[in-house]
Formats: structure tokens, C-alpha cells, sequence
């Protein structure tokens, strides 16, 4: 066989790095994304990324921070990958340093680490409160090296449609369209390395990109690609609300000492600052003495969840609570946070560093995604590789705080090489593919599109599907899941799909139609959806950032196993498969204790 | 209560080569809306204030909280990002333009890879060995990273680059960002090994000589890049390292 | 102009030449030029005294060619190719620094214009010798007042705001700090200019020896 070829769809952090080591075999990789990678949304990513390096004499490990995962996991996560990512993090660090990462030092010139969610350590290296766009940027510089060395072919402006199939249901390359001449085109290749991100928009309002559709994830799911957890839904304690966006204040505000809190007195009408120390309820730290405002995030959303809704001490006028770092010096604002409290003061026109933040929930993050192996980040489909936040396979029923960031590039690293191996190891490569299997991929997705652009009498307004898709997840399939509004949930979907049949594409250009790519997602969101409620209707437990008040409790004689989701012909299908808890036991997962 | 409504104008051009049109639009008024809330509410009804119809906008934005760079455009005739652009702050009507230094794609849509290019051309990345475990990157001061820090907070939005006077169809010039970027590469302990690289490809056709001065980048730099700082001190390099190679072939 | 090979550096060195000749030669010239015509103010003898020193240094063409024509010519002709390369924004985008830029180069051609009709008249117009009488004569035309009021402003701006452009292209002064500091102490060279073209002129015109006092 000649060179292998080997296509990435994704520039964030995980697409890039999984770049970097297929170009650094040697192999030319050809990158996709729909917007230049450097504008890719881990960018948004602001407190920092986890490896126990054990700089501050605390006694840290990576066993540690490998314990601290799968127990902040609530012990679904597939347990050797996991350790594996643990011990690979210091290694990523010093890697990520090397490639210039502007890290936060020491006096001494080391590294900085700052304390975490979930976590009694201080593990987590930052670079201000703009991390993800740092790391993001070193890696983006060296995929610009390959490419100015010819070894990496960007296709940015470039979304992903469908994989290329072949009669033995292997992947021979992929089928996607440009966004500026809206062409629809196949490109062979012997492995695919998928690298989509998260899937915030399908709940309208997120704390995730404009990009962030899944619709890629969906796309695999619906050609074959088992889906895993789709139900495990991170929803992050302290947001910004926004009609947009909510814009997140990172965890790492509560981790430089930042304070929630509420005033004692509901309905107390007085600004924060106003309000005296002893007039003022640390609820966090009252109810977990331990870790205090740094619980898991699942916690902590909970907790807010309860002041505002069920205790009614939430904020006048809207539902939010503070988060208050008014009493750090100011300095060590500017120097760590600064990135953050900019967003703040930018948004809602108040400094933070006088008044306390008001903040409130926001979905945030998917631990799941598409099924990859526990060894290969390869999919259940020969030639599908994915790494990322869309894949599932290291944060179990709850991401830590600054564990991201190391998964995408932990990820990243495994898939390059194993798609690399593969290839190899193909005994026949794309090039001997009949033209007539990409041909076929490419009319159906030709046709797709044509008949949205020739659909002359639809009605119905994609944004406004997609606002009711959005209202309607973020009501029943965040923070809290009652069957009831599940199964509603679900009706109102099966109502929204059959509408998106009559769906008007008000643009029928054929240049830069960003409405067409629009409505395009949109269709493969409302797939993605269903399979978050349907797995989160069957799981009749509580764990992790699955909160059922029907099923208070985890059930690991029942519900220790990961959800598959699988797709045929139209019909969804849960799954099941046990959880490889090889190396710690699961144990009750309690973050109430005593300091 | 009759709603609150303001007026939204927009140029508007569907393909490069097609005429320029403006469009009007009357928007419902909520609290804290943005110039990408205007975008998605006409997007949800295109029809123009005379009750023409016409088509969704089309525009950049990814992350909406200004960090992405994607949003940039002209509004009120100021180069700024769109997500942090507050309706409260602008004045009315308001007025929304592409971006006038790059090639026009479509609407408010321009294709800015030259800047990306620019940034390849420039060497502007730190050449490590590889992604193995090679153990610890080079010690850094404090003050460097400090230094550095702000510098490597750039979105590549190009509002510098629209509005410098130097940027423009007739002058190759790389702009402020560039720049800037070659400096914060130059200061790594690492990066500084191959500073040359980067100071001569400054010293080509539009490389940092064709800097002026006018100083509106810094000004329109919505992440406070300290550029005129850049400018200088890599002038400075630029010049010293011109006079050390040509003198004493260093 | 300089069709510069598209990779080379002659553009770089060309820019830093005409950057470099405004200062020396031509800053240092203009200072040195309105210092001897000072001695306009202390009185007629000194000034014709300096002006007769000046007006016979050996080789006085090939000196003048080439610290001062071919300089000026360059820095001129190559400062309105430079000014052709960009686009002045300044009524979009009214910053002070940007009307800087705009008025840098308007004045760049006032100076031009004024100095080549003052070349014309003083140097190579009549006798190439130049006394006070003369020059008084032709001050007493009020046009030729106003002409060289314009012309030693224009050029005054222009030197001051270009040793505040030098600084900063140079790298000398980086911080905003010590660009601050240079914009100051280019303010204060071209006031300081300004101020002594004026009162040069005034003296011609009213035949007036403010610093006379001193020489007695
Ligand atoms: C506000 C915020 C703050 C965060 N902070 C932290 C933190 O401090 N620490 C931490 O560890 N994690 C954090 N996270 C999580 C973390 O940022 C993300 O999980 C991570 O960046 C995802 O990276 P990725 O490489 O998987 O995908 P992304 O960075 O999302 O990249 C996805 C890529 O796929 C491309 N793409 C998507 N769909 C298609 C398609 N159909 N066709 C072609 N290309 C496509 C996109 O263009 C993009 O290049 C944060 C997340 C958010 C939202
Ligand atoms: C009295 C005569 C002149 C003096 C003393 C003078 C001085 C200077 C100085 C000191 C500079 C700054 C150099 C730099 O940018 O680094 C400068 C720049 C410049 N000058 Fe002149 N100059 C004179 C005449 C002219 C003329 C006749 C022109 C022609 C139009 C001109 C055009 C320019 C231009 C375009 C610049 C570039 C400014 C920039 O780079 O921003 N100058 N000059
Ligand atoms: S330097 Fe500032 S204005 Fe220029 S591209 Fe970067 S962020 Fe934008
Ligand atoms: S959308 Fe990213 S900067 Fe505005």
C-alpha cells in the first residue's frame, strides 16, 4: 500500500494534537473544521488544565488524581484510560510548556497550580483565566509549522456531512460541504479521526460555542457509530445568564477563593455589597465543610438549585445567586483571573472586583458521546476514530473541573498513532476504492440539501425549532429529570421533528447560505436530543450529574453500565455494556464530610 | 405597553461581485441584548422595516463572549467584536458593516486568512523537538510570563489591521497583530533561538518598515494588546539585528 | 517607485534610510539652519558675519549635494511614495496619533514646497550669496512673510512629530511610557522650532534685534 492517508475532522484541542502526531509520523493529514481551528471553542475553556505534578509539596500523585476522577465520576468512567490520562498529565503539561504555553510561574520559574472542583489539591496549571485559548494557540502554532512543511492540509470553512462507507461497512473517507460555495464533495481517506467538541447548542442556551451542535456526532450515530451516556449532562454551577449565551465564571474564581452565597433574609432588597458578613449564607460551606465552594459541579448545581428553588432564598428578580471574590486583592485578580472578570464586567457592566457576581446554572459540558474502545479511542466503526468532548470515554457520570482540557489532548495523542496503525495495517487503501461508493455517499447528500433548497412551501422557522428544542431540554434534562417531563420531552420532540419537515430555508443562495448549514444541524440535533432523553428516561437512578428526585440514590446493581445508543432505520435503541471498574472499587460518593 | 423597538441598518451583499444594498430592520428591545441577538432575531424574521423579505445576515461568531475573534465588523463605523458589542451602549440607529481590509465573502462575512498566513510566514510558533516526553520546558521568570501573557491573549480578530492606514490593498503589510505575535515568540526562552528566522521575514515587503506610527491599532484592539509597544520593541530588534548580520555576519 | 524585488530587503533598507535622513541630514540641518539665522536678532553685521562663513565653506556644492540636496530629495521623493501606500482613515477613525500621521504628511509636502521656493529665491535665484539686506527686502513683501511663516511651521511640525515617529520606529522609546516622553520632547523641538522661525521672520520683517543686548 502507498502512504496512508488520514483525514481529522476537528481543530480543537483534541483534532489538533491527534494533527500534530499523525504529521509528526510522517503521514500528511488533511484537517477539517467549519471555523478556522484557532477560533475553535476550546478557546472558551478559562480555568485550567489537571495533572498531578505535585509542585506544592502537598503530597499529590496521579493515582490521586486518577481516584479523585472516577470517584467525582460517580465510577461510570471505564477505569484504565482514566489512570492512563492521570499519568500522561504531567507529561502534557511539561509538552504544552514546551510548545510556549504562557503557564502562570512560580518565583522560581516553575509552573503555578491553582486548586480545583472535586479535588483537595492544588492541580491545576492556568495560564490567567484564558487556559483553553492558550493551549489552544500553542497548538494551533504547531500545526501552522506542519502546514508551512506541507505535511497538514487545512480545510477550514469545511462541515462535516457524513463518513463514506463502503459495501463492508468500513469508512473510506468523508462526504462534507463547503460553507462559502456550499459544493458537496467526498475525500477518501484510510482513517478518520473525529475531534466535533460538545453539543451545547442543542440546548439552546449554553455555555458552549455557536459551533457546538453535535451535528457531526449525530451524523456518525445515525451511519452506525454507537452513541455512549448521552444523558450524563454537565450543567455548570456559575453562569452568567444570557439571552445568547451563558457565559460561564470559570470554576477557578471559587478556586482563587471565590464565595457563594445568598443573603440570609430572602427577599433582602440591599445591593451584595451592602449586605454584612453575618447577613450572608455560605451555603456551600455550610453544607459541605470539607470542600466547600470547590464541591463537583454536580454538587454545587444542585445546591444552588435548592436555595433558589425549593428554600426561595435566591437573589430579587431573578433566579441567580452571588459569587463574590470582592475580598481577593485586587492584584491577584488582574494577575489570575483576569480573563474572567473581564467577561463579566464586559457583559453585564459591573466590575467584580467591587460587587459580587450574580450567576446561575448553565449546561455546560457532555460526558457523553460517540462510543470509542478502551484502548484505541477507536469507534465501533473500522476507520472512525474520535477524541474529545465528543467522545465519552474518561468522565464517567461527571467531569471534574480541568479535566478536559487533558482528555482532549490525552485523546488526541491515542488517536493519531492507533488511525495511523490502522491504516497501515489496512490491506487495501482508499485508493482502491471504486469512484461509484463515494459518488453514492455524495448524491445523498446532494440531495438532501437540494431538496431543502427546492422545499418552496415550508413554514415553519428553524430558529424558532430550535428555541423550542432548547427550552424544552434545558426545562426537563438538566439539573433535575422527572420520567414524566422526560416522556413530554420526548413527545414534544417526535412534534418539533415532524415540523422540521416543513421547514422554510428562507435563503436558497447558493454562496455562503450559513441558513441551509443552519437547518442541516438543526436535523441532526433534534436526532441527538432524543437519544440524551431517551437514555436519561431509562436510567432510573441518581449519578453523578443525573439527578432523578424519583431515584435518589445510585443503583450500581442496576445502572453500573454505560449506555449504547445504536440507530436503525429511524429507530433509536438503548443498549448496555458493564463498566471496567478493574481498579477501584466503587464507593459512596459523598462530599459532606467534615474538613 | 407598546414595545420598545430600535432600528438596525445593515449592508448588505450577497456575493463579492453583486451590488451593495442596505437594509433596515426594527428590532423588539430587551435588556442586555447584543449585536449577535439583533443577527439571530432578524434571522428569525427577515423582513426588512418596510416588510420586504429578504434573508437571514450572514456573519461570524463562535464562542460570543470575545474570545474566539470571530465576530469582528463594523459597527457604528467602529471596528469591534459584535458578542460585546451592547445595544444599551450604541447609538440608533445602528449601523452594521463588513469589515473593509479583507475580501468580502458575503454580508458581514470577510476572509481573513491572510492574517493566518501572514502568521505561518512570520515563523510564528516555538520548534520543539517533538511530542514525546522530553521532560521540563525552560524555566521563566515571573515577569516574562507576565509580559508575555497579554501578548498571547490575541484572537486574530483584525481590527488593528482594519484600521491602520498602512493595511490596504495597495501595502502587503502584515499589520500589528503580526507583529506583536513575532514578540511574544521572540521572548520564549526557546522561541529566542530562532528569532532570526522571524526578524528577517520582518524585513521583507510588508514587514514591520511599513509601520507609520498612526497608532490605531492599540486603540481598536479590544483585548488591550499593548501593539505600539510590540511595534516598537521589535523594530528595535529588527534594526539591531540588521546592523549585527550585516556587520558582523551574526 | 523602488520596484524592490518582491523577497528583498531594499525596502526595509530604503524605509530606514528616508526614516534616518529625516533626522540627520535634514533635522539636524533645519535646526543648525534656523540656529545661524538667529544671529538675524543679534545684529545685521553678526548675521552677515555667519551668513559669509556659512556661504564659502570649500566645495560648497558638492558639500550642500550631500548632506543636504540629495538627502532632501530622497527623504522627499521616497516620503510621498511611502504616503502613496497608505490610506488615511482619519476622519473614520479620529484618534490624535492618526491626525498625526495625515498632518505628517501634509506637512512633508508643505516643507517640499516651501523649501524648494525658498532654495529657488535665497540660494540659487539670485547670487547664491545672501545678506541681510537682501533678506530684509524680501521680507518686507507680506506674502513672503506668510510663505515662510506657513513653511518654518510646516517644517517644525514635521520634525517634531518625526523624532516622535523615530523614536518609536527605531525602538528606542517602547514603553508607552517613554513613547509619551518622546511625543513631549518632540512637541517640545517643534515648538521650539516654530517659535524661533517666527521671531527669525519677525526680526526681518521689523528690522528688529531682540538679542542684541548681549553683543556689546
Ligand atoms: C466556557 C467553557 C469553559 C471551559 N473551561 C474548561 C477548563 O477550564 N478546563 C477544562 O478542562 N475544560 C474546560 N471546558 C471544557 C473544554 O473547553 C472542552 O471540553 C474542550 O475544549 C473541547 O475540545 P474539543 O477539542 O473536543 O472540541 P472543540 O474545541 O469544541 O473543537 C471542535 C472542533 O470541531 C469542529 N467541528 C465541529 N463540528 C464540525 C463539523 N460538522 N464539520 C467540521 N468541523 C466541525 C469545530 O470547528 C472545531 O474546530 C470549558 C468549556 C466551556 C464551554
Ligand atoms: C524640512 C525638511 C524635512 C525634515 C526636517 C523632515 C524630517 C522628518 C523626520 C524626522 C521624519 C521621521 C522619520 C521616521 O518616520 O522615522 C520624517 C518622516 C517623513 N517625512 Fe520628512 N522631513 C522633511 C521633509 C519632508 C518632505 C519634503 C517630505 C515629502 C512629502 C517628507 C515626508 C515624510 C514622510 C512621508 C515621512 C514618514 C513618516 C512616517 O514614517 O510615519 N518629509 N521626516
Ligand atoms: S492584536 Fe488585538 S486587534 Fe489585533 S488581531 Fe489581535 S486581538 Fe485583534
Ligand atoms: S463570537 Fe467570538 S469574539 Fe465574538
Amino acid at each position: 500500500m502507498t502512504q496512508p492517508k488520514i483525514i481529522v475532522v476537528g481543530g480543537g484541542l483534541a483534532g489538533l494534537m491527534a494533527t500534530i502526531r499523525v504529521a509528526e509520523s510522517g503521514i500528511p493529514v488533511d484537517l477539517f473544521s467549519i471555523v478556522p481551528v484557532k477560533r475553535s471553542h476550546s478557546v472558551c475553556a478559562q480555568g485550567g488544565i489537571n495533572a498531578a505534578k505535585n509542585l506544592k509539596g502537598e503530597g499529590d500523585s496521579t493515582w490521586k488524581h486518577f481516584d479523585d476522577t472516577i470517584y467525582g465520576g460517580d465510577f461510570l468512567a471505564n477505569q484504565p484510560l482514566v489512570k492512563g490520562m492521570c499519568e500522561a498529565a504531567p507529561a502534557i503539561i511539561d509538552l504544552l510548556d514546551r510548545m510556549g504555553v504562557m503557564f502562570n510561574r512560580t518565583p522560581e520559574g516553575l509552573l503555578d497550580f491553582r486548586r480545583f472542583g472535586g479535588t483537595l489539591y492544588n492541580r491545576t496549571a492556568f495560564a490567567g483565566a484564558t487556559t483553553g485559548q492558550q493551549l489552544l494557540y500553542a497548538l494551533d502554532e504547531q500545526v501552522r509549522r506542519f502546514e508551512s512543511e506541507d505535511k497538514v492540509k487545512k480545510f477550514e470553512g469545511w462541515t462535516f456531512l457524513s463518513v463514506v462507507l463502503d459495501d463492508g461497512g468500513v469508512c473510506r473517507g468523508i462526504c462534507g460541504m463547503d460553507l462559502r460555495t456550499m459544493e458537496i464533495r467526498t475525500f477518501p481517506c484510510d482513517a478518520a479521526i473525529f475531534c466535533t467538541g460538545g453539543i451545547g447548542v442543542v440546548f439552546g442556551r449554553s455555555t458552549n460555542s455557536v459551533v457546538c451542535t453535535g451535528s457531526a456526532q449525530s451524523a456518525l450515530f445515525q451511519q452506525g457509530v454507537y452513541y455512549a451516556n448521552g444523558e450524563f449532562i454537565q450543567v455548570h454551577p456559575t453562569a452568567i445568564p444570557g439571552e445568547d449565551k451563558c457565559r460561564l465564571m470559570s470554576e477557578s474564581a471559587r478556586g482563587e477563593g471565590g464565595r457563594v452565597w445568598v443573603p440570609k433574609q430572602a427577599g433582602d432588597k440591599r445591593a451584595g455589597k451592602d449586605i454584612p458578613e453575618n447577613e450572608r449564607f455560605y451555603f456551600l460551606e455550610d453544607w459541605y465543610p470539607k470542600y466547600g465552594n470547590l464541591v463537583p459541579r454536580d454538587v454545587a448545581t444542585r445546591a444552588i438549585h435548592k436555595i433558589v428553588f425549593e428554600m426561595k432564598m435566591g437573589l430579587v428578580g431573578e433566579p441567580a445567586v452571588y459569587l463574590d471574590v470582592t475580598h481577593i486583592p485586587r492584584e491577584t485578580l488582574d494577575r489570575k483571573l483576569e480573563g474572567i472578570l473581564e467577561i463579566y464586567e464586559k457583559f453585564v457592566g459591573v466590575d467584580p472586583r467591587e460587587e459580587p457576581m450574580k450567576v446561575f446554572p448553565a449546561m455546560h459540558y457532555t460526558m457523553g458521546g460517540l462510543w470509542v474502545d478502551n484502548q484505541n479511542q477507536a469507534t465501533n466503526v473500522p476507520g472512525i476514530y474520535a477524541a474529545g468532548e465528543c467522545e465519552y470515554q474518561y468522565h464517567g457520570a461527571n467531569r471534574l473541573g480541568a479535566n478536559s482540557l487533558v482528555s482532549c489532548i490525552y485523546g488526541g495523542m491515542l488517536a493519531g498513532p492507533a488511525a495511523v496503525r490502522y491504516a497501515r495495517g489496512l490491506e487495501s487503501g482508499c485508493e482502491n476504492v471504486p469512484g461509484a461508493i463515494f459518488e453514492r455517499e455524495r448524491v445523498r447528500q446532494q440531495d438532501i440539501t437540494d431538496a431543502l433548497l427546492n422545499q418552496h412551501k415550508g413554514t415553519e422557522n428553524p430558529i424558532t425549532i430550535w428555541r423550542e428544542m432548547g427550552d424544552i431540554m434545558t426545562e426537563n434534562v438538566t439539573v433535575i429529570r422527572y420520567n414524566a417531563n422526560l416522556q413530554k420531552t420526548l413527545v414534544k420532540l417526535d412534534e418539533l421533528s415532524e415540523r422540521f419537515t416543513r421547514i422554510n430555508l428562507q435563503d436558497r443562495t447558493q454562496w455562503a447560505n450559513q441558513t441551509l448549514n443552519f437547518v442541516r444541524e438543526l436535523g441532526n440535533m433534534l436526532i441527538l436530543a432524543r437519544v440524551i432523553t431517551m437514555g436519561a428516561l431509562a436510567r432510573n437512578e441518581t449519578r453523578g450529574a443525573h439527578y432523578k428526585p424519583d431515584f435518589p440514590e445510585r443503583d450500581d446493581a442496576n445502572w453500573l453500565k454505560t449506555t449504547k445508543a445504536s440507530y436503525n432505520d429511524g429507530n433509536i435503541q438503548l443498549e448496555y455494556e458493564p463498566v471496567d471498574t478493574s481498579l477501584l472499587q466503587p464507593r459512596e460518593r459523598k462530599y459532606t464530610a467534615k474538613a | 405597553m407598546a414595545d420598545k423597538t430600535f432600528i438596525v441598518r445593515i449592508k448588505r451583499q450577497q456575493r463579492p461581485d453583486e451590488s451593495v444594498r442596505w437594509e433596515e430592520y426594527e428590532l423588539r428591545y430587551r435588556p442586555h441584548m447584543n449585536v449577535i441577538i439583533c443577527l439571530r432575531d432578524i434571522a428569525e424574521k427577515p423582513f426588512t422595516r418596510s416588510g420586504v423579505e429578504s434573508t437571514p445576515v450572514s456573519y461570524d461568531a463562535n464562542c460570543l463572549e470575545e474570545v474566539c475573534g470571530a465576530c469582528a465588523m463594523l459597527i457604528n463605523g467602529t471596528a469591534r467584536q459584535a458578542c460585546t458589542a451592547l445595544v444599551d451602549d450604541l447609538e440608533k440607529p445602528i449601523r452594521l458593516e463588513p469589515l473593509t481590509k479583507f475580501p468580502l465573502v458575503r454580508d458581514l462575512v470577510v476572509d481573513r486568512s491572510k492574517m493566518f498566513e501572514d502568521l505561518k510566514r512570520t515563523h510564528c510558533w516555538i520548534p520543539i523537538d517533538g511530542t514525546y516526553d522530553i521532560g521540563e520546558g525552560p524555566r521563566m521568570a515571573p515577569s516574562v510570563q507576565e509580559k508575555g501573557y497579554p501578548l498571547s491573549r490575541c484572537i486574530t480578530c483584525g481590527n488593528c489591521l482594519e484600521v491602520c492606514p498602512k493595511v490596504n490593498q495597495r501595502d502587503p503589510f502584515v499589520g500589528a497583530a503580526i507583529v506583536s505575535q513575532v514578540r511574544l515568540f521572540n521572548m520564549h526562552p526557546t522561541g529566542a533561538m530562532h528569532s532570526a528566522e522571524r526578524l528577517e521575514a520582518l524585513m521583507l515587503p510588508g514587514g514591520i518598515a511599513d509601520c507609520d506610527n498612526a497608532q490605531n491599532c492599540v486603540k481598536a484592539c479590544p483585548k488591550g494588546i499593548p501593539l505600539t509597544e510590540s511595534l516598537a520593541a521589535v523594530n528595535g530588534q529588527v534594526l539591531v539585528h540588521a546592523v549585527k548580520s550585516w556587520l558582523r555576519g551574526e | 517607485m523602488p520596484a524592490a524585488a518582491p523577497e528583498s530587503k531594499t525596502g526595509y533598507i530604503l524605509d530606514k534610510l528616508q526614516s534616518l535622513s529625516g533626522v540627520v541630514p535634514i533635522g539636524a540641518y533645519l535646526v543648525d539652519h534656523l540656529w545661524s539665522n538667529s544671529y538675524a536678532l543679534v545684529s545685521i553685521e553678526k548675521y552677515n558675519q555667519v551668513s559669509g562663513e556659512l556661504q564659502t565653506v570649500p566645495w560648497r556644492i558638492g558639500v550642500e549635494a550631500a548632506v543636504l540636496w540629495i538627502p532632501l530629495l530622497f527623504h522627499s521623493l521616497y516620503g510621498m511614495y511611502i504616503w502613496s501606500r497608505g490610506k488615511s482613515n482619519a476622519l473614520s477613525h479620529p484618534w490624535m496619533s492618526n491626525w498625526m500621521y495625515v498632518l505628517q504628511r501634509w506637512t512633508g509636502l508643505l516643507a517640499f514646497v516651501f523649501i524648494g521656493w525658498h532654495l529657488y529665491t535665497e540660494r540659487f535665484g539670485g547670487h547664491g550669496v545672501t545678506r541681510y539686506a537682501g533678506v530684509a527686502q524680501d521680507m518686507t513683501n507680506p506674502w513672503y512673510v506668510i510663505a515662510y511663516l506657513v513653511g518654518v511651521t510646516a517644517c517644525s511640525f514635521h520634525l517634531g512629530n518625526g523624532l516622535w515617529n523615530f523614536a518609536c520606529k527605531w525602538g528606542i522609546a517602547i514603553t508607552p511610557k517613554a513613547q509619551h516622553a518622546a511625543a513631549w520632547f518632540g512637541a517640545a523641538v517643534g515648538v521650539g522650532c516654530t517659535l524661533a522661525g517666527i521671531v527669525v521672520v519677525l526680526g526681518f520683517h521689523y528690522a528688529w534685534f531682540p538679542l542684541g543686548g548681549y553683543v556689546q
